[in-house]
């Protein structure tokens, strides 16, 4: 069902298409968009006329043109459901900053540089033809990393040299230019870009026919700019291409995936093998095969990493603006003074418990890290209480060290785990399964301990099993072709492993809540780091041991402790690539909050609890679209 | 001329979509208007090879033929326009070697040094004995023509046989002698666009002055995919050695507008220098025409009916 108000935030520079395609499916799916604009773009003024002339729903679509200094106060409006925010980086982490705990969710959709691989078996005429429409047109948003294999680098610049001789630039509405100009400000900047880059030793070539006026700029190419020097770190102007060899296809991914910009990118290879396997290693949005800057509204397009997750086009643009019917809506959990330096910073001690009643535990739990039990770095542990107040058991205190340990073997785990097939993930997930039934009396007789009766028990340890049955039997499912107007040739939606995920498992339901986390993030192909239910983790670590022996090291880690400080370690840790919060309302806050650092896609509970035994918020399809990411892989044919 | 050099179209590849989409993309982002456009009208009329190539070809249509050649735009048009004395005339006159006497007999009496082209070498298909094809040759030469257009063998093309094909043009060019040789790549029948390159390359390689699309009696004649894979082997081709050939587009070329469209694609890819009736040739016949009503309406603001302008 549709999610309620948008707001709406523009750039300084936006195309009119970027524009409709951001306000057109929120309208379409029903809901309402307030829409803040640039001051000087009279275009959705004019939209938002044309739509109230529509009788009967005059406040469907309203644009209020204004400074930047706005956006936070549009975004912390209370009836606005969900803010869409298109922008620069350091903007868009400030609002996710400053939006941590309101009732609005956030959508980000950042930055605006793409990237062009040329191989050596491409046809460089026609891949210069592609830095043209991406990087010297009026139809690329920003400027481009461009990538030359070494034994064609000096064709490649030769050619784009002379092309950008040809290149026309004047007013907009001149029929027979190339390039526009996007205002000063977009002059400004990479005035100073390019003079940075000069300074740190790039040679920089410009051409074309241009206006000496200010606000334009000519086609500007940079060559020869070090990898380390800071301007090879940020983000690329518009009308600039910074250009930079490699010497083969692995070396080519590693420098294309070296940047925490992850937006778009287009392969140039007339060789189809090595063209689809550069189109699948690049961990970015949108990828096209021998084109660039292809666009349709049936195409999914969006970005992941430091482009933020926010998507418009298709079926995943459909979703930005819906949420799962039946679950409430969301509400504020903002607490003004939660302090973000210290929360879960320090570990509260704990007392030990009384004199030890009954017979004699076992031994402390161990962590289970890297496919075994370990100690935890702090060697201390914490009491596990049952119902009725008896001490159930003893398991470890983890810290920031196991966490970091945690994620390492979680991403060392991850190529391999995500390189399986869907046959061989769903055939360890229906392993676990079996695993869970036979351990059936032992997992009963524990949640019997915290209170459950036997047979909700024992109901609680099949519907586990179930559940992992059916996410397995779901990873069988594989991206599909779209049909696309325009183009000749398919357009793929594939749907890929977002990384490593950490999951913050809930109080309540120890087991089933645990499982339910666990099976679709593994069955996309993610490896896990996961903190299990604070009131009692030993059901987790029983399931661990089975892990133990069926997983592969390191696919999923579980990470026992204090709850706020494992919150803490992980929200800030810059390598975990998602993060799913079930905990307390403080909590979801701060972790909003802390994903501003690598802008990672996070899901929090607010401190409502969820109904972990209904098949829609235990098992729905919400778990298997905020488990994997989408990526488009256009492929143009025709020879 | 140049050796026969492997390396130079062994590792070639064209991506066709892609060359579509620049052909898309010039067509409708170069266009040009009012004076300036009767003066690329006037210039495209400088380019054209006025052609006639039918089997029903006799003196009477190739003395009228001639005559237009020398004056494409009717005098007062071009009076209106301060062009009447600038030597508009067009480029050549191209015709079957059985009609060169009689074209070259025509023009003489009009007074007129424009050069008569002759196609040879089987045209369309070429597919006769190289040794009548060496001879059409020689005797349309004698007979007067100055330029030949020769149609290459497409089966050595379609057969991978690119050292056989370099063979056959250097043999062309020796027995064409002092003449004009333009190589008609039939690119319709080449099957793809890499095809297209190599045979652009090899054709520049074996010593042609100039390459040209096709012989206007192909399904696909002259179109701007093709084009452009040629003007990028020809700007190749510079680089690499210095020499600038000239390119001819042929068939299917009908509207001033398409006209204009060639000429800004030419001057995109090559630049000026190109533009010039040396290195650049429209072969068509019924063009002419259409660019004389444009100038007609630009002139006096009416359209002209068909029997306002005379015939060619």
């Amino acid at each position: 069902m549709r999610t309620g108000v948008i707001g709406l935030i523009l750039p300084p520079t936006f195309s009119f298409l970027e524009m409709m395609w951001r306000i057109c499916p929120a309208l379409a799916v029903g809901c309402t968009v307030v829409a803040l604009v640039p001051p000087a773009s009279p275009t959705p003024l004019l939209l938002a006329q044309l739509s109230g002339e529509l009788g009967p729903f005059p406040g469907i679509l309203n644009v209020i043109s204004g400074p930047a200094s706005l956006v936070p106060v549009l975004a912390s409006q209370p009836g606005i459901q969900k803010v869409a925010f298109c922008g620069a980086l350091e903007e868009g982490r400030a609002l996710r900053r400053t939006l941590a705990g309101e009732c609005a969710e956030l959508g980000l959709a950042l930055g605006t540089e793409s990237l062009l691989l040329l191989t050596d078996t491409a046809d460089v005429d026609s891949a210069v033809e592609g830095v043209v429409d991406a990087a010297w047109s009026d139809r690329g948003p920003g400027g481009l990393r461009l990538l030359i294999q070494e034994s064609v680098w000096d064709e490649a610049m030769r050619r784009l040299q002379e092309r950008m001789g040809r290149l026309r630039s004047g007013r907009g509405l001149d029929g027979a230019v190339d390039m526009g100009a996007r205002g000063a400000a977009a002059c400004d900047l990479v005035q100073r870009f390019v003079r940075e880059a000069q300074s740190q030793g790039a040679q920089v070539f410009q051409a074309g026919d241009v206006p000496s006026e200010h606000p334009f700029y000519p086609p500007t190419l940079v060559s020869n700019l070090p990898p380390a020097s800071p301007c090879a770190w940020a983000e690329v102007p518009w009308p600039v291409v910074v250009a930079s060899p490699f010497r083969t296809a692995k070396e080519a991914l590693a420098l294309a995936n070296g940047t925490p910009r992850g937006g778009s990118a287009s392969v140039w290879s007339e060789r189809l093998g090595q063209a689809l396997e550069l189109g699948y290693g690049l961990q970015v949005g949108t990828v096209w095969i021998n084109a660039h800057g292809l666009r349709d509204p049936s195409v999914p397009t969006g970005g992941c990493k430091e482009s933020g997750c926010s998507w418009h086009g298709g079926p995943d643009g459909l979703y930005e603006y819906l949420r799962p019917s039946g679950t409430p809506v969301r509400l504020s959990c903002l607490s003004k003074n939660l302090n973000y330096d210290t929360f879960g910073l320090a570990v509260p001690s704990a007392l030990p418990a009384g004199p030890e009643i009954g017979p004699s535990p076992a031994p402390p739990y161990g962590l289970f890290v890297g496919g075994r039990f370990q100690a935890p770095g702090a060697r201390s542990s914490r009491p596990i209480q049952d119902s009725s107040g008896n001490l159930h058991g003893y398991v470890a205190e983890g810290g920031a060290k196991d966490i970091r340990g945690a994620v390492e073997a979680a991403h060392q785990a991850f190529p391999g785990w995500a390189g399986q097939s869907p046959g061989a993930r769903a055939a360890l997930l229906w392993a676990l399964a079996a695993a869970l039934e036979r351990r059936k009396s032992t997992l009963a007789s524990r949640l019997e301990r915290q209170g459950v009766e036997l047979k909700a028990a024992e109901a609680e340890v099949e519907l586990s099993a179930r559940r992992l049955r059916a996410w397995g039997a779901r990873a069988q499912a594989q991206g599909h072709t779209l049909q696309v107007a325009g183009l000749r040739g398919p357009v793929l939606r594939l749907r890929e492993p977002l990384g490593v995920l950490a999951v913050v498992c809930p109080d309540e339901w120890p087991l089933l809540a645990f499982v339910s986390l666990l099976a679709p993030a593994l069955a996309y192909g993610n490896t896990v780091v996961m903190v299990p239910s604070a009131a009692c983790p030993l059901l987790a670590l029983e399931v661990c041991q089975d892990m133990a022996t069926l997983f592969p090291a390191g696919l999923a880690n579980v990470v026992t402790g204090d709850r706020d400080h494992l919150t803490r370690c992980l929200a800030l840790h810059q390598d975990v690539q998602a993060m799913w919060y079930f905990g307390s309302a403080q909590g979801s806050q701060f972790v909003e909050w802390a994903s501003a650092g690598n802008l990672k896609p996070v899901w929090v509970n607010r401190g409502c609890l969820r109904a972990w035994d209904h098949e829609a918020e235990g098992a729905g399809p919400e778990l298997g679209l905020r488990s994997a990411r989408t990526k488009a892989l256009w492929l143009p044919m025709g020879d | 001329m140049t050796k026969y050099n492997k390396c130079w179209i062994s590792k070639i590849q064209v991506n066709h979509p892609a060359v579509l989409r620049r052909a898309e993309q010039i067509q409708a982002r170069r266009t040009v208007k009012k004076e300036w456009q009767a003066a690329w009208l006037l210039k495209a009329v400088t380019f054209i090879d006025l052609t006639t190539l039918s089997g029903d070809d006799t003196s009477s249509n190739i003395q009228r033929l001639c005559y237009k050649a020398k004056y494409p735009i009717r005098e007062d048009l071009l009076k209106a326009l301060n062009m009447y004395d600038k030597g508009i005339t067009t480029a050549a006159v191209c015709v079957y070697p059985a009609r060169v006497c009689d074209a070259v007999k025509a023009l003489k009496a009009a007074g007129c040094n424009i050069p008569v082209a002759s196609v040879a070498t089987g045209f369309p298909a070429g597919q006769t004995h190289l040794k009548t094809r060496l001879e059409e040759i020689r005797l349309a030469v004698e007979d007067g023509a100055t330029e030949i257009d020769v149609v290459i063998n497409r089966s050595l093309v379609l057969t991978g046989q690119w050292e056989a094909l370099y063979d056959e043009i250097r043999q062309f060019r020796k027995a064409c002698g002092e003449a004009h040789l333009k190589t008609i790549l039939a690119t319709g029948e080449l099957g793809s666009l890499t095809n297209v390159y190599k045979a652009s390359m090899i054709a520049m390689m074996a010593g042609s002055d100039f390459i040209k699309t096709s012989t206007g009696k192909e399904t696909v004649n002259a179109t701007f995919p093709v084009a452009i894979v040629m003007l990028r082997a020809i700007r190749d081709f510079f680089w690499k050695t210095g020499n600038k050939i000239g390119f001819k587009p042929a068939g299917g070329i009908r509207s001033a507008k398409d006209s204009l469209a060639w000429l800004s694609l030419v001057k995109e890819e090559l630049g000026d220098e190109w533009l010039k009736p040396e290195l650049f040739r429209i072969g068509a016949s019924t063009l002419l025409s259409d660019i004389e009503r444009q100038i007609y309406h630009h002139v006096t603001g009416r359209y002209a009916a068909y029997h306002d302008l005379p015939m060619s």
